[in-house]
C-alpha cells in the first residue's frame, strides 16, 4: 500500500512539475494576448464614454459618443455599407472556395501547381494588392474595361467611382485575395472525408449531387464553419482595400466608407478617438452578434461525428 | 530533461529580441548611425556627438533639406542629421503619435493646418527669442505674414521656412495647337472660361482641369469674389461673395464640358491630367514646380502665370491667391534640445535660405532670397507666383481645422454629387463649422 501511496505522489508531483513548464511555456503568448488585446479592449471601452483631448489627455463624457453615433447619418451609411459588403462577399466566397477545393481535391492535371496559383495572392501586401485593382478598374486605361471592349464598342464603367459600382468591385478584389486562405481550409477538410464512404454511395448508385449533398457537404461542415466565421469577421472588419481604392473625394465615397474606414477617419484624421472608440464598439457589438447567431444556427447545419 | 533546457532558453531568446525591439528610441530611429546619440549629456558639451532626426514630408524636397544638414556639419562636425521622409497622408498620424509619446523627431516641419494645435499643447518649444543679439538675422528678415502664421499667444513657435501661392499652369503646346493666346494678366474669369471652351472645341483636349480642391482650387475664386470661408474665429461662408467664387469653382466642372468629372479625378488626379498633356490648365501650387520640372514628359511644355481674376467681384479688386509657408519647429520634449536649436538658429540664417532657394525645394522665407528659388528654372514665368504673393491670403487655419476641414470637404462635395446646391451647402457649412469654431 505505501508502495503504490509514494507511486501516486510521485506521479502528482511529476504532474504539477509538467504543469509548470506548460506554463512557462504559454506565458509569453499569455502575456502579448493580455498586453495587446485584452487590455486595449478594455481601454477602448472606457475611451469609448470619453472625449479625448489631443496628445493623450481625455474627459469623461458618458454616453454622448453613444447618442452622436446613433444621430450620426454617416453612422447609419456606414453601417449599411459593411452589411451590403458582408452580403457582397461572404456567400459567394464560401461557395467559389468550396467549389474550388472540389476541383483542387479530384485527379486533375498539374493540380499541385494550381494549388500554389490560388494560393499566391495570400503572400501579397493587401496595399500591393489594392493599387494594381485600381489601375486595373482604371476607366480610360484599365485592363478590364480595355477586356471588355474587344467585344464590341469601347466600354468606360467607373468601377470605383460610380457609388453603385464602387463596394461590388472592392468586393471582387476581397473574394479574389482571400480565396487562397479559404481554399486550403476547405481542401484540408476535404481530404480528411474518408474515401470508403464515396466507394459505398457509388455502390449504392448516387450520382454527383446527391454524393455532394449527403456526403460532402455534411463532412466539410465544421471546416465550413470555421471558413463562414473568419470570413464574417474579416468583411465586417475591412477597411484596407476600400482605403486605398476609394478616396474621400471619390463621388463614390459616401456609398462606399465602411465602419472600420470611418474609424480610421474619426480616429487619425479628425483626432475624435473617443468617438472613434464607440464606433469600434458598435463593430464589436455587430461582429458579437453575427458570430452568436452562427454558433446557435451551428447546432442545426454543422456535423460533428465524434 | 534536454528538451526542457532547450526549450528554456527558446524562451529566453524570445523575450531578449523582443526586449530589443521595443528597446532605446535614439538607436532605432537611425539607420546605420555609427555615432551614438547621447541622452543624457547636454549638447553644449564640445566633442560629444550628437545625431538629430529631421522629419520631413516632401521627398522631391529632401535633396534640398540634406543640403541645408551637409552645410550645418560641415561647421559642426560634432553633429550629424538624418533626413527622414514620411508622405503627407501618414506624416500627420505619425507626429501625433510621436507627440504623445514623446519621441517627436529633433527637428520637423510645420503647417499651418496643424500649427496652433501643437503650440496650444506645448509641443513646441518657444523660439522667439533664438536670433537676440544677432545681427544679420532675426525675424524682421522674414514676411510678417509668414511669422504671424507661426505666433501663438504672442510667442514665436516656428523658424519659417518658405512660402508658396497658386498660380496658372498651363500647357503651351495644347495653346498652340488650339490657336489660344497665352493666358496673361488681363485675364478675368470669363476669359478662362472661353479659353478652355475653345481647347476642348477645337483639340479634344479638356481645356481646365477642376477637381475638388481647397487650397488649389475654390479657396482662391471666393477670395476672389470677396468673400472668405474661416477668420479669426468666424464663418463667411454664407454671404454673396463666397457663394459666387464657390458657384464659380463648382460651374468649372459641372456646367460646361471643358473639365474631367469628380470621376476620372478619382481614377486620376488633376496633376497626372496635367502632366501627361491630357488637360490644358489647372491652378497649380508653387511646390509643385520641382517635380514637374523632373517630368520629362512635361518639362519644356508649360509656363505658368498669374490666377485670373473676377469678373465682378462682390468686393475688392477680384485678384487673390491662397499662400501658406511651412516652418522648422523642435520639441520640448526632445532628447537633443540645445544641438536643435542650434540647427533651427542656423536654418533661419540669409545663407540657410540661399542653399534652399538653389536647391528648389521651395521658395525661401528670407526676404530678398526668393531670387535664387526664381532663377532655378529660368525657362518658367516663376515671377507669377512672387507677384501673386502681393495678393496672398493666408490659407484658412485655425485650432479645431481637424474638425472643420473634413466637414467642409464632404459638404462641398455633396454639391459635386449633386445631393446639395451652393446654396444648402453654405448654410450647413455656416452652422456647423460655426459650432466648432466656437468651442475653440
Amino acid at each position: 500500500m505505501t508502495s503504490t501511496h509514494i507511486a501516486q505522489v510521485k506521479r502528482a508531483s511529476r504532474l504539477s512539475h509538467d504543469a509548470g513548464w506548460g506554463y512557462l511555456m504559454v506565458a509569453p503568448t499569455i502575456l502579448g494576448l493580455i498586453i495587446l488585446n485584452i487590455y486595449p479592449f478594455f481601454h477602448s471601452i472606457y475611451m469609448s464614454f470619453s472625449e479625448t483631448m489631443l496628445f493623450g489627455n481625455w474627459e469623461w463624457v458618458g454616453l454622448d459618443n453613444y447618442r452622436k453615433m446613433f444621430s450620426d447619418p454617416n453612422m447609419w451609411r456606414a453601417t449599411g455599407n459593411t452589411l451590403y459588403f458582408v452580403l457582397l462577399t461572404v456567400p459567394l466566397g464560401i461557395f467559389l472556395a468550396l467549389a474550388f477545393a472540389s476541383m483542387l481535391n479530384s485527379q486533375i492535371k498539374g493540380r499541385d501547381g494550381l494549388r500554389a496559383i490560388y494560393f499566391l495572392p495570400m503572400i501579397v501586401a493587401p496595399a500591393a494588392i489594392a493599387m494594381v485593382w485600381k489601375w486595373l478598374y482604371n476607366t480610360e486605361y484599365g485592363l478590364i474595361n480595355q477586356f471588355l471592349g474587344l467585344f464590341g464598342a469601347d466600354v468606360k464603367i467607373n468601377w470605383i467611382s460610380n457609388p453603385k459600382l464602387a463596394l461590388p468591385a472592392a468586393a471582387i478584389v476581397a473574394i479574389w485575395s482571400s480565396i487562397g486562405y479559404d481554399i486550403i481550409l476547405l481542401l484540408a477538410g476535404l481530404q480528411a472525408i474518408p474515401r470508403s464512404y464515396y466507394e459505398a454511395a457509388d455502390i449504392d448508385g448516387a450520382n454527383f449531387i446527391s454524393k455532394f449533398f449527403h456526403i460532402t457537404v455534411p463532412m466539410v461542415s465544421p471546416t465550413m464553419f470555421f471558413v463562414l466565421i473568419m470570413r464574417l469577421m474579416a468583411a465586417l472588419k475591412q477597411f484596407d482595400l476600400v482605403y486605398m481604392m476609394i478616396t474621400d473625394t471619390n463621388p463614390a465615397f459616401q456609398q462606399s466608407q465602411t465602419l472600420m474606414y470611418m474609424f480610421y477617419r474619426e480616429s487619425f484624421q479628425v483626432g475624435n478617438k473617443g468617438y472613434a472608440s464607440a464606433l469600434v464598439l458598435w463593430t464589436f457589438v455587430i461582429i458579437l452578434a453575427f458570430t452568436a447567431i452562427q454558433f446557435v444556427g451551428q447546432k442545426k447545419w454543422v456535423h460533428y461525428d465524434q | 530533461m534536454k528538451t526542457r533546457i532547450l526549450a528554456l532558453f527558446l524562451i529566453l531568446g524570445l523575450v531578449l529580441s523582443l526586449a530589443a525591439c521595443g528597446g532605446s528610441t535614439s538607436t532605432t530611429a537611425a539607420a546605420g548611425g555609427d555615432q551614438a546619440a547621447t541622452t543624457a549629456a547636454p549638447a553644449g558639451d564640445t566633442g560629444e556627438k550628437v545625431k538629430l532626426t529631421f522629419g520631413i514630408w516632401d521627398s522631391y524636397q529632401k535633396p534640398g533639406m540634406e543640403a541645408l544638414a551637409a552645410a550645418y556639419t560641415a561647421k559642426n562636425p560634432n553633429v550629424s542629421i538624418e533626413v527622414q521622409v514620411t508622405g503627407w497622408d501618414e506624416y500627420w498620424t505619425k507626429l501625433e503619435a510621436a507627440a504623445s509619446g514623446g519621441e517627436l523627431p529633433d527637428i520637423f516641419w510645420m503647417h499651418t493646418n496643424e500649427f496652433v494645435k501643437y503650440a496650444s499643447n506645448n509641443m513646441l518649444v518657444d523660439v522667439t527669442n533664438l536670433y537676440d543679439g544677432a545681427t544679420d538675422a532675426g525675424y524682421s528678415n522674414f514676411p510678417e505674414g509668414l511669422v504671424k502664421n507661426f505666433t501663438y499667444d504672442g510667442k514665436l513657435y516656428g523658424v519659417p521656412k518658405d512660402w508658396d501661392t497658386i498660380g496658372l499652369a498651363y500647357n503651351k503646346e495644347i495653346f498652340d495647337q488650339a490657336g489660344v493666346k497665352y493666358p496673361d494678366d488681363t485675364w478675368t474669369w470669363d476669359t478662362l472660361v472661353e479659353a478652355a471652351k475653345t481647347i476642348k472645341e477645337k483639340t479634344g483636349i479638356y481645356g481646365f482641369a477642376a477637381p475638388y480642391d481647397d487650397q488649389q482650387g475654390f479657396l482662391n475664386t471666393v477670395y476672389q469674389a470677396g468673400g472668405f470661408t474661416v477668420a479669426d474665429g468666424k464663418t463667411g461662408y454664407n454671404s454673396d461673395a463666397t457663394k459666387m467664387g464657390l458657384a464659380y469653382y463648382i460651374s468649372l466642372q459641372k456646367d460646361y464640358d471643358f473639365s474631367p468629372t469628380q470621376e476620372q479625378f478619382a481614377d486620376a488626379d488633376a496633376g497626372t491630367l496635367f502632366q501627361s498633356g491630357q488637360v490644358a490648365m489647372q491652378f497649380l501650387g508653387s511646390w509643385n514646380i520641382t517635380p514637374y520640372m523632373n517630368n520629362e514628359d512635361i518639362k519644356g511644355k508649360f509656363d505658368i502665370a498669374i490666377l485670373p481674376k473676377a469678373t465682378n467681384p462682390v468686393s475688392g479688386e477680384g485678384r487673390a491667391s491662397i499662400y501658406n509657408g511651412l516652418a522648422y519647429a523642435t520639441s520640448t520634449k526632445g532628447k537633443n534640445q540645445a544641438a536643435a536649436l542650434e540647427f533651427l538658429k542656423f536654418l533661419g540664417t540669409k545663407e540657410a535660405n540661399i542653399i534652399h532657394g538653389e536647391s528648389g525645394a521651395a521658395i525661401p522665407a528670407f526676404n530678398g532670397t526668393s531670387e535664387t528659388w526664381l532663377t532655378k528654372f529660368p525657362e518658367l514665368n516663376l515671377k507669377a507666383y512672387t507677384d501673386m504673393m502681393d495678393y496672398g491670403i493666408q490659407f484658412p487655419g485655425s485650432k479645431t481645422k481637424s474638425k472643420w476641414g473634413p466637414i467642409e470637404k464632404q459638404t462641398i462635395m455633396e454639391v459635386y454629387n449633386g445631393t446639395l446646391t451652393v446654396d444648402e451647402a453654405v448654410a450647413k457649412l455656416e452652422t456647423e463649422v460655426g459650432a466648432i469654431l466656437a468651442t475653440e
